[in-house]
């Protein structure tokens, strides 16, 4: 019943927002759309399966550029758009086969190389624009309708969360979700119960590289450009503290990190962006907090926000466990 | 149904296992003792395939088993209760036992994500037998408690359910009882006989002679690697290799 609620009014929020932002306001709410979009496919990934990825940022620009280039060569932009996410889950499942069989930071390390190495490939090819990137991206229409308005792009990419965050529901409460979360304990005995447990590595890894897809395709149509500034590898470790902030394993979480991450970032912006400070300062300012909060976070609230906040909820603080189980 | 022919596994040089051969009947109930560090769990992850052989065969109900990886294994009709206690944290006991169910169905993520008939039929059928396994090791009553939470006695249940949930034609028990007091321990024999009595083959590694003795047909003794008795529990505990196996251990 509380949950029922809870949903309605999320909805209802998601849908009266966007008619009542201005422009820039709009803009980080897209944005925040879009970051939660990845992060639920890090919670799953890292949260649920276990697996660390620090090269999400990778996945989401090649969803841009997918979309982008085919929007460019005059494809519909709605096939683009599908086209996003299964451009990043199949280069996944591609570089998955030899990266998933290393474990821990090496998986961590390794992906971000792969970050990097498209990175600086998007910046040297010529299909891709080089460091200039692609440009005068046409904006989004379905069937001759086109999406023109900045609110329109938000329910665009709210949408985009819903569907994202329902297909991880979905998957976690069944058959592959308990296996994953089986694996991440032990591959050894997920093994033995029959769990193939190198494929199921490799599916989710290739999902959460889809959800990173799909919000690169709606930020290349949103934003009208792409290049390989707009996917520093600080976005990716972006991903993770916000993963971890709202709660490793929660859906819900990841959304609520993502708005927190981004609320912060933003107020900070503000603050950087003031006249006499340096110009390094906005990066060097959201490497430090993104540093300082997940120490924060780790050390005082290590299940992340959203857990926290919950157990703390009259009507969700559980019994102590019985004796016996003590 | 199980054939081990001269398996060896060697770590750094030394053996583990060493031309070790060994054969189990449908229906048998093989009890495997040894001392300390004889080989007997490097001999169930050579069975179950969770290390790979050096040299020897493996073959079970009739394939040969010994290149093929640990879930296809499985999949054969083997489970295993490992030595340590492997419950899968952040799932409650009944979510654990479910997972046992994994190779009897097949709902993918395809029809999870978007609830496809497939996967409402597996829920039901998953659901239905991880009931009915919870019940026969006694965990009803802990169903929907975090499993990483059970005290070592009903981890030791725990496994034992999500293993026969799968269903298997072989259960490979690594030291069940250790750990547990009396009366688990009965509990313990009591479902292992009763499991023989509907005729499944079980492999018992057990450190506690006499207990093994009540529940097996018969004992296969390792020693530094290597079998040194095979046969009737009571013409092998008055073996003299196998006696001075053990005196040996406790000079
Ligand atoms: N992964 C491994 N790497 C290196 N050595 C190993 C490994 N696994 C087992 N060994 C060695 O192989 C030998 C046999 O070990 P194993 O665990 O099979 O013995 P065990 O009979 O099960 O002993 P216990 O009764 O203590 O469980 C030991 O000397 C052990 O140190
Ligand atoms: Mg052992």
């Amino acid at each position: 019943m509380i949950r029922l609620v809870a949903g309605a009014l999320v909805a209802a929020v998601t849908l009266v927002l966007p008619a009542m932002l201005d422009d820039s306001a709009l803009a980080v709410y897209i944005l925040l759309g879009l970051a939660a979009m990845v992060t639920v496919g890090v919670s799953l990934l890292m949260g649920y399966a276990g697996q660390v990825s620090l090269g999400q940022g990778a996945f989401y620009a090649i969803g841009a550029y997918t979309a982008a280039l085919l929007a460019l060569s005059g494809v519909p932009p709605l096939a683009g758009l599908i086209a996003a996410p299964l451009a990043a889950a199949l280069f996944a499942l591609v570089i998955g086969m030899p990266l998933l069989r290393l474990r821990g930071h090496h998986l961590a390390f390794a992906t971000l190389a792969m970050q990097l190495i498209l990175l600086s490939l998007a910046g040297q090819l010529e299909v891709t624009g080089g460091d200039i990137g692609l440009q005068a991206i046409p904006q989004f229409s379905v069937g001759g309708l086109e999406i023109g308005s900045a609110a329109a792009y938000a329910y665009m990419t709210w949408a985009g969360l819903a569907l994202v965050m329902l297909v991880t529901h979905n998957v976690i409460t069944s058959r592959p979700g308990r296996a994953l979360r089986a694996l991440a304990t032990s591959e050894t005995a997920a093994a033995s119960s029959g769990i193939p447990v190198g494929r199921y590595k490799l599916v989710v890894f290739a999902l959460s590289a889809a959800f990173a897809g799909l919000a690169g395709g709606v930020y290349c149509f949103y934003t009208g450009y792409v290049a390989p500034g707009s996917f520093p590898v600080l976005i990716s470790i972006q991903y993770i503290v916000m993963a971890v902030v709202g709660g490793l394993g929660t859906i819900w979480g990841a959304v609520v990190g993502a708005a927190a991450i981004t609320l912060l970032v933003q107020g900070l912006d503000q603050l950087a962006y003031l006249p006499g400070m340096p110009s390094y300062a906005p990066s060097v300012l959201s490497y430090a907090v993104y540093a300082l909060v997940l120490i924060v976070v780790v050390l005082f609230l290590p299940n992340g926000l959203l857990p926290a906040v919950a157990d703390r909820l009259p009507w969700r603080r559980r019994s102590a466990p019985p004796a016996e189980i003590r | 149904m199980l054939a081990v022919t001269g398996v060896s596994r060697s770590f750094g040089g030394v053996y583990a296992v060493r031309d070790v051969s060994l054969s189990v009947a449908d229906g048998e109930v093989c009890g495997i003792i040894g001392p300390n560090g004889a080989g007997k769990s490097t001999l169930f992850n050579l069975i179950t395939g969770h290390l790979t052989a050096d040299r020897g065969e493996i073959s079970f109900l009739g394939h040969r088993v010994d290149r093929l990886a640990p879930h296809r294994r499985a999949r054969l009709g083997m489970s295993i209760v490992f030595q340590a206690a492997r419950v899968f944290r952040g799932m409650t006991v009944r979510e654990n036992v479910m997972v046992g169910m994994h190779g009897r169905t097949s709902a993918g993520f395809v029809s999870a994500a978007l609830r496809l008939p497939r996967h409402r039929h597996d829920e039901r059928e998953i659901a239905a037998q991880a009931s009915s396994a919870l019940e026969r090791v006694g965990l009803s009553d802990w169903a929907d408690r975090p499993a990483d939470r059970l005290p070592i006695g009903q981890q030791r249940a725990l496994q034992l359910a999500r293993a026969l949930c799968a269903r298997p034609r072989l259960l490979l028990l690594d030291e069940p009882a250790s750990g547990l007091r009396g009366q688990e321990r009965e509990r313990l024999a009591a479902l292992v006989e009763e499991l023989r009595a509907g005729g499944l083959t079980i492999l018992l590694i057990e450190h506690d002679v006499g207990f093994v003795t009540r529940l097996a047909d018969r004992l296969v003794v390792l020693d530094l690697g290597q079998v040194i008795a095979d046969g009737p529990p009571a013409e092998v505990r008055a073996d003299p290799l196998v006696l001075a196996a053990y005196l040996g251990q406790a000079s």
